[in-house]
């Protein structure tokens, strides 16, 4: 084994990462990643790893506290990798690697390698590691053993991570994948939703849940930290097992070929629903929106993200409708306005989600290929116009199936409320796609058109987006607590205020890019093209 | 346009990236119907040049004028009267080489049944006809070929092409190196730049050559070194460009034992 020189690449990973903290972006980022390192710890303090610690030993049912508390986070760590596109950065592909002297296996170790210390896991890392050093300062438990249950199951979710993410790369890579992917998510989405009023029904039901349960890696971790002898030789086995079992899949999905390229063929397609749909456009804008198109269409991230979409808007409106009143609420109990309030927050994020990697960094996927713009005989800034309407364009086809979901399930009928969730996803809609104008031009990041995951947006791209739904989440609620005529229904109309800013925000922002659009085309090109961070 | 009259008209063109000089007070004139070639060392400011005359970058100072207008990165109107090669090719990656041929040629005001007929022709005729490849599946020749369909589907008057040979086959050369020997007969130019220096020597009918950063050095006609005559210039007589473009930029010599 080549240590020396996969620690070399270890290295060079860092250091690539240090040199990007001397663009000007780059200081911003580290100052926000420092920042959010210092709440962070402030919250595994108090709240996180340790303080469960404290109570698991306090209650004195450490094994259930500790079952929680790993669960929880090995299921965070997965949505956060998978859905947000942390900790998932490659660095180094497989191909990059075989210029050095290394063997199969040396590659795919180093690049896991790679993968694995990035800060995101780390994170994780600090969470479990705050569990471990609780139990072991606060109660009678085997410093040995709870260290190799959290080193066992942080690896394991690393790879479970990855195993999720090649899947997900390779169904969107094919048409019917995403339909598969939307299905797949659907249900993974409402399963908790639908299986609590069912479990808490009957408590025959619940043990049947955790006895299933207890095949799973963060049961097994807990079983390991909290028991001796052979309960906690068990729960160590079970975890490597599933750590040694998701290796296995994850080098037999990496070392599966790569989907069969389409047989040659001489035959030009002409009449093709892009062309069709951008000559609606005007001859000017026409090819540019079909160009467009096509990009989105034929980008698995894209695929993935508008799959998940619905899905997402969906697990949210079920998760947030009892906002910030305490659950106290019997389970299978569904406050309509609860539900209302929380999907005027989610569905406003419905027609950005899919595209938002995109609309926020339009030519960050494209590389050279930005300077084709400035050569065709049109202003420059309608590409970016065109950019973000096939991406409004796009993204708004869900409007419509988000109502359909609403009408369904949303309970009684109220018009008032269609009224205002429409409203609410309109006002989304153009204040999101405003937003993604001005971080194109100011915010730009090299990103890779072929990843499926990942989060290649810069900082501001990621504030839009991670703090656009978050906002969007939270309005609502703040709303309904200190001015609750704003989000009653009774006051329907008043949603067309924010909508109507939002509209005038996106054409007084269209015009504004537009004109500085050509002042920062050598930054951007820069940027896109890889020579500045 | 009047052969006798200025294609491109450059006048003390400057170009700086912040404290940077890439292009220092260039001035040159390229005659309509010219095979233009545009020599320099890598980095002397050949790309920005080109980036400059065709609207991709701004000058920091000085004129550009092509076909006798004054040219700057709004000017659509020349725009479409022009072609460009650029050094990336600026390829969109997604689409198929009939997609993006296509989408160029709309872009350009071809009329629909135009554009289907030439990007059939096109193809056809530079061996492009494997239609189930995006171009991100392409070769780099291959990519080659169809920036440089790209660049002369419209039939622009004055075409710019940044190092088109290279990474292309011989057959693939010779043929657009046919088109381009028709297309300055019609009465077009063409701004080649190229590091190959022997194909600069038998296509083109004038050369400059710069230094760095972007300073010119010698232009002048070199149809007299395909007759087996000689360029006279600082007192020596230089029968080929190569010996001539290495007198202008300085030829360096090192050492490496190790090698």
């Amino acid at each position: 084994m080549n240590l020396h020189l996969v620690g070399q690449m270890v290295r060079l990973r860092y250091k690539l990462m240090w040199a990007k903290t001397r663009s000007r972006n780059g200081k911003i980022a580290l100052f926000v990643v420092g920042y959010l390192l210092l709440v962070l710890i402030m919250i595994l303090l108090s709240a996180g790893g340790l303080g469960a610690a404290v109570l698991a030993v306090k209650s004195g049912q450490a094994e259930k506290v500790a079952q929680a508390v790993l669960g929880a986070l090995y299921v965070q760590a997965l949505f956060g990798t998978v859905m947000l596109g942390f900790g998932m950065n490659a660095v180094f592909a497989d191909v990059e690697l075989r210029r050095y002297p290394l063997t199969g296996w040396e590659r795919r170790l180093t690049r896991h390698f790679i993968g694995i210390v990035d800060p995101f896991w780390f994170l994780i890392l600090a969470l479990e590691l705050g569990l471990a050093f609780g139990l072991c300062a606060l109660g009678d438990f085997n410093p040995v053993q709870v260290l190799a249950a959290i080193l066992l199951l942080f690896v394991s979710n690393y790879i479970l991570a990855r195993v999720i993410s090649l899947m997900i790369e390779r169904l969107a890579s094919r048409k019917s994948g995403s339909a598969l992917l939307m299905v797949a998510v659907m249900i993974l989405a409402f399963l908790p939703g639908t299986l609590m009023p069912f479990l808490a029904k009957n408590k025959a039901n619940m043990a049947a849940l955790l006895r299933v349960l207890r095949w799973t890696p963060p049961f097994g971790a807990a079983a390991a930290m909290t028991h001796s002898g052979a309960p906690a030789l068990a729960g160590l086995g079970l975890v490597a097992a599933w750590l040694l079992g998701l290796a296995a899949v994850l080098v037999y999905l990496e070392t599966l070929p790569p989907r069969t390229q389409a047989v040659q063929t001489t035959t030009l397609k002409w009449d093709s629903p892009f062309d069709e749909l951008g000559a609606f456009f005007g001859p000017q804008n026409g090819p540019l929106m079909a160009f467009w198109l096509r990009f989105y269409a034929r980008n698995n991230r894209f695929r993935a993200l508008y799959g998940l979409s619905l899905p997402l808007v969906s697990f949210l409106t079920f998760n947030f409708r009892y906002g910030f009143a305490k659950r106290s609420a019997p389970i299978d109990h569904i406050d309509p306005n609860g539900l209302f309030l929380a999907a005027l927050g989610a569905i406003f994020t419905v027609s950005f989600f899919g595209t938002s990697r995109f609309a926020v960094n339009q030519y960050g996927y494209g590389g050279g290929a930005f300077r084709r713009f400035f050569l065709l005989p049109t202003d420059p800034a309608a590409s970016m116009r065109a950019g973000s309407y096939a991406s409004m364009l796009v993204g708004s086809s869900l409007i419509p199936v988000a109502m359909v979901l609403w009408l369904i399930f949303g309970g009684p009928f109220d018009a008032r409320k269609v009224i205002m969730l429409l409203g609410s996803a309109i006002t989304g809609l153009f204040a999101l796609h405003a937003a993604g104008l001005w971080v194109t031009l100011y915010g730009p990041r090299k990103g890779s058109y072929t990843a499926a995951m990942g989060n290649d947006m810069s900082l501001m791209g990621n504030l839009v987006v991670i703090f656009g739904m978050l906002g969007a989440l939270f309005t609502p609620q703040v709303l309904s607590k200190v001015l609750p005529a704003a989000v009653s229904p009774d006051n329907w109309w008043l949603i067309a205020f924010p909508a109507a800013a939002a509209l005038a925000f996106y054409v007084i922002s269209l015009r504004a890019t537009g004109t500085l659009f050509s002042g920062k085309r050598e930054e951007l090109l820069a940027v896109v093209e890889g020579r500045v961070k | 346009m009047n052969p006798q009259a200025d294609a491109i008209r450059v006048t003390n063109l400057a170009k700086k990236y912040g404290q940077t000089l890439a292009v220092e007070n260039l001035s040159l004139n390229v005659r309509a119907g010219a095979m233009f070639g545009f020599l320099g060392p890598n980095g002397s400011g050949k790309s920005t040049t080109i980036g400059c005359l065709t609207g991709l970058l701004d000058p920091t100072a000085g004129q550009v004028e092509i076909l006798g207008q004054p040219f700057t990165s709004e000017s659509a109107g020349l725009k479409r009267r022009m072609g460009v090669m650029p050094e990336t090719l600026g390829l969109f990656d997604p689409l198929y080489a009939h997609e993006f041929l296509a989408f160029v040629g709309r872009m350009f005001g071809l009329d629909e049944a135009v554009v289907r007929k030439r990007v059939g022709e096109l193809l056809a005729a530079l061996e492009l006809t494997d239609s189930s490849k995006t171009l991100a599946e392409y070769s780099t020749g291959m990519r080659k070929r169809v920036a440089f369909a790209a660049a002369v589907i419209h039939s622009p008057e004055v075409l710019f092409l940044d190092e088109p040979f290279e990474s292309i086959d011989p057959a693939g050369v010779a043929l657009m190196k046919q088109w381009l020997r028709r297309f300055t007969e019609q009465g077009r130019t063409v701004f080649i730049t190229s590091h190959v220096l022997e194909t600069v020597e038998r296509l083109c009918t004038e050369v400059a050559i710069v230094t760095k950063p972007g300073k010119l050095v010698w232009h002048g006609d070199i149809t007299v070194l395909a007759n087996d005559g000689a360029i006279q210039f600082d007192g020596k007589e230089f029968r080929a460009l190569e010996p001539l473009f290495l007198h202008l930029t300085g030829e360096r010599y090192t050492d490496l034992n190790w090698l």
